[in-house]
């Protein structure tokens, strides 16, 4: 930790009226799995395709392993490993080709480079699919590949855009594992997500941005602990009258309470053993209830208090 | 070299279709060396009948009418009976005699009294070709007969005259491309094999060349490489070189082929290799330029078949451009395959050798390659150029 492997400062993007992103800044430390979260739209691949020199931008400088990036830093372009939320692979080659295509890319040696190849298909378990076209492969097996074709060169920033968008939960989790497997190996993180779970499972910063703003930023205890919510209890009630309710409200460190379709919910800022309390007031009220259970705060939550909107679109 | 080795991979895939097309050229082209047409149209020989004549007169005037039939056409024996002599009415073609005739008895007095009718009788199939060539051929014997005694021509004298006049023969000159480019230094049948090469070269690197650069420019894959290591001029380079080996490669596969059916060029036949080439330029850049819309793989064959059957069938590749219309001829001017042929014609000497038009057709093919690749290239970059998107 400690050395700075890419930093961005001040960046500002326009699409005619459009602010992708506004004096956005960031930087990220060696060692890290860093995670972007945001919204769809929120400027997230346009961070990225800036960082990558893909797109020019109209004002701020990027920096990566300490030097200024550019179209033409290929010294730079040459540590870096990219991974799309689009499978990005010829139709036309087997597994073996297209991996080898991809790192060729970067590594001429024909041996080093044989070598790599090997190494990434033993990574992703692709061994005994080497001679398969890809539209033989399943889904899963299809979004290694596409994670192969962007490590086999054994690159020290790895960026991997929205990886797991329609992938099923069980190559979802593997994926996960191997981008943790990867940052073990060395290589720094950047992981851009809309899915909060799985930024909390993996990474170990984050910088949570919308409308090309970053609106907070931190690890992911230190992002809970900017907001009020520190444990939301729900009880299944069928009957709760008003004035039980407000009795419950008035209890320490309880700042909302809401009570809709047979569900009361009551969200606490600090304190200890709030459970119990409420539920000694439903007791004393001789009110039966049924299952009760309690959640700690989530990013949704972070983003929803700053914003006052869902991290999730509807379709999520 | 990665691009370029990737560029050989996936046109390997696709090679399957260059090679159906290329092998059924090929095969055409040798079919039709072997066939020998040359020869056949070369040879004129009027058509013969096979006859019977009966002759009842049994006169010295009815054998000589018999032994001047038997000049022109095939006299065959048949036992005169009346059951298979109707047959030759019903069979026709499928029989072996396709006309019956009875010189009756009366034939050379008759002659001599100057009446023409009831001279014969005849079995034959209605309306057939073959009867209508022996009757045509009684009513020129009679009616020379008939003008000589009109001047005073005693019989005899007017039958071997009548004879002598019509065993003279017209002299028939085919005039084809074979008897025209013999003249030249055109082995035969090569000038149809260069004509028809457009329509394959067209189709060959429309189809193979188009998907190679549609899955090289494929969006993510380009996504992918961008963000490599790759320098732009390199990729492009190596981009340029697959399509080069490749188009080059077609187009001496076809030369080699060439050469090996119809011999060495030699003379003005090695400016056909300048012609093809240049039209193999024409074809891969329109090739380059298709790709560039980026369209699927079902609008490329669409593409290949309108420009390939379009072009062949206006520009005198598929149909001599001596029997296209007026309004078809100007229309095919503004296509490169038009003054491909009109070139093709030139060298092959089917039109008279005009240097200036043959400089002429040459340099307006080479705009046509450079005009497309500079389509090509101003469309790539406003598709590119047009890339970002908001993320």
């Amino acid at each position: 930790m400690g050395e700075t492997v890419v930093k961005l400062e001040n960046m500002v993007k326009r699409y005619g009226d459009l602010i992708a992103l506004d004096h956005f800044s960031l930087e990220i430390q060696a060692g890290e799995i860093f995670g972007l979260l945001g919204p769809n739209g929120s400027g997230k691949t346009t961070t990225i395709n800036c960082l990558l020199s893909l797109l020019s931008y109209d004002k701020g400088e990027i920096e990566i392993f300490g030097k200024k990036m550019s179209p033409t830093a290929y010294d730079i372009k040459q540590q870096i490993g990219i991974i799309m939320q689009e499978v990005a692979v010829f139709d036309e080659l087997s597994v073996y080709e297209n991996i080898d295509y991809f790192c060729g890319l970067y590594i001429h040696d024909k041996e080093t480079r044989k070598q790599y190849v090997e190494d990434a298909i033993r990574f992703v378990g692709l061994e005994d699919f080497v001679k398969f076209r890809p539209k033989k492969l399943s889904g899963g097996l299809l979004r290694r590949l596409n994670i192969a074709c962007g490590i086999a060169h054994k690159p020290k920033l790895i960026i991997l855009d929205e990886p797991t968008v329609a992938v099923d939960p069980q190559s979802r989790n593997k994926i996960l594992e191997g981008i943790a497997e990867l940052n073990r190996n060395g290589a720094t993180v950047i992981y851009t997500s809309h899915y909060m779970e799985e930024v909390e499972q993996l990474c170990t910063h984050i910088v949570i941005m919308d409308k090309g703003k970053k609106i907070a930023e931190g690890t992911k205890d230190e992002l809970k602990r900017m907001i009020k919510n520190t444990e939301t209890v729900t009880i299944e009630i069928l009957e709760l009258p008003e004035a039980v309710r407000e009795e419950i409200g008035r209890l320490p460190h309880i700042y909302e309470t809401e009570y809709k379709d047979d569900r009361f919910t009551v969200r606490c800022s600090g304190g200890k053993h709030n459970l119990i309390r409420i539920l000694d007031v439903l007791k004393q009220n001789d009110l039966s209830f049924g299952r009760v259970y309690t959640e700690l705060p989530t990013l949704n939550d972070v983003f929803l208090e700053i914003t006052g909107k869902s991290l999730r679109d509807k379709e999520d | 070299m990665q691009v370029f080795k990737a560029f050989l991979r996936v046109m390997r895939s696709k090679m399957s279709t260059a090679f159906i097309y290329i092998g059924i050229f090929l095969a055409i082209a040798v079919i039709m060396t072997n066939s020998d047409q040359g020869e056949q149209t070369k040879v004129f020989s009027g058509s013969k009948v096979n006859i019977v004549v009966y002759d009842d007169d049994d006169t010295p005037e009815s054998r000589a009418l018999r032994d001047f039939i038997g000049t022109r056409h095939n006299l065959k024996e048949l036992e005169r009976d009346t059951d298979k002599m109707k047959d030759v009415s019903y069979m026709g073609f499928n029989s072996d005699i396709q006309y019956i005739m009875t010189i009756e008895k009366g034939y050379a007095e008759k002659l001599r009294a100057g009446e023409y009718d009831g001279l014969f009788s005849h079995y034959r199939m209605h309306d057939s070709y073959e009867g209508m060539l022996i009757e045509q051929l009684l009513s020129e014997y009679l009616g020379t007969v008939r003008a000589y005694q009109a001047v005073g021509q005693p019989l005899d004298a007017a039958l071997s005259r009548t004879e002598a006049v019509l065993n003279e023969e017209t002299a028939v000159t085919i005039r084809n491309y074979d008897s025209d480019t013999a003249q030249s230094d055109v082995p035969p049948l090569l000038d149809d094999y260069f004509r028809y090469l457009p329509y394959i070269l067209l189709s060959v690197l429309i189809e193979v060349l188009c998907p190679v650069l549609l899955a090289l420019g494929k969006r993510t894959i380009r996504y992918r490489t961008n963000c490599s290591s790759v320098r732009p001029a390199s990729y492009t380079l190596q981009i340029i070189l697959g399509s080069a080996l490749f188009v080059v490669g077609i187009w001496l596969l076809f030369i080699i082929a060439g050469i090996t059916q119809f011999g060495m060029f030699s003379g003005k036949t090695w400016l056909t290799l300048l012609n093809s080439f240049l039209f193999a330029m024409i074809s891969v850049s329109l090739a380059v330029l298709i790709a560039s819309f980026h369209p699927g793989e079902l609008v490329v064959n669409l593409m290949a078949q309108i420009l390939g059957l379009g072009m062949s069938f206006m520009c005198g590749i598929f149909v001599p451009m001596e029997w296209l219309g007026s309004g078809v001829v100007a229309a095919a001017r503004f296509l490169p395959a038009y003054w491909y042929v009109k070139a093709n014609n030139i060298i092959c000497g089917v039109s008279a050798y005009d240097g200036k038009m043959l400089f002429a057709c040459l340099t307006i093919q080479l705009g046509f390659a450079a005009a497309f690749a500079l389509l090509a290239m101003v469309v790539r970059r406003r598709k590119y150029a047009g890339t970002e998107q908001m993320a």
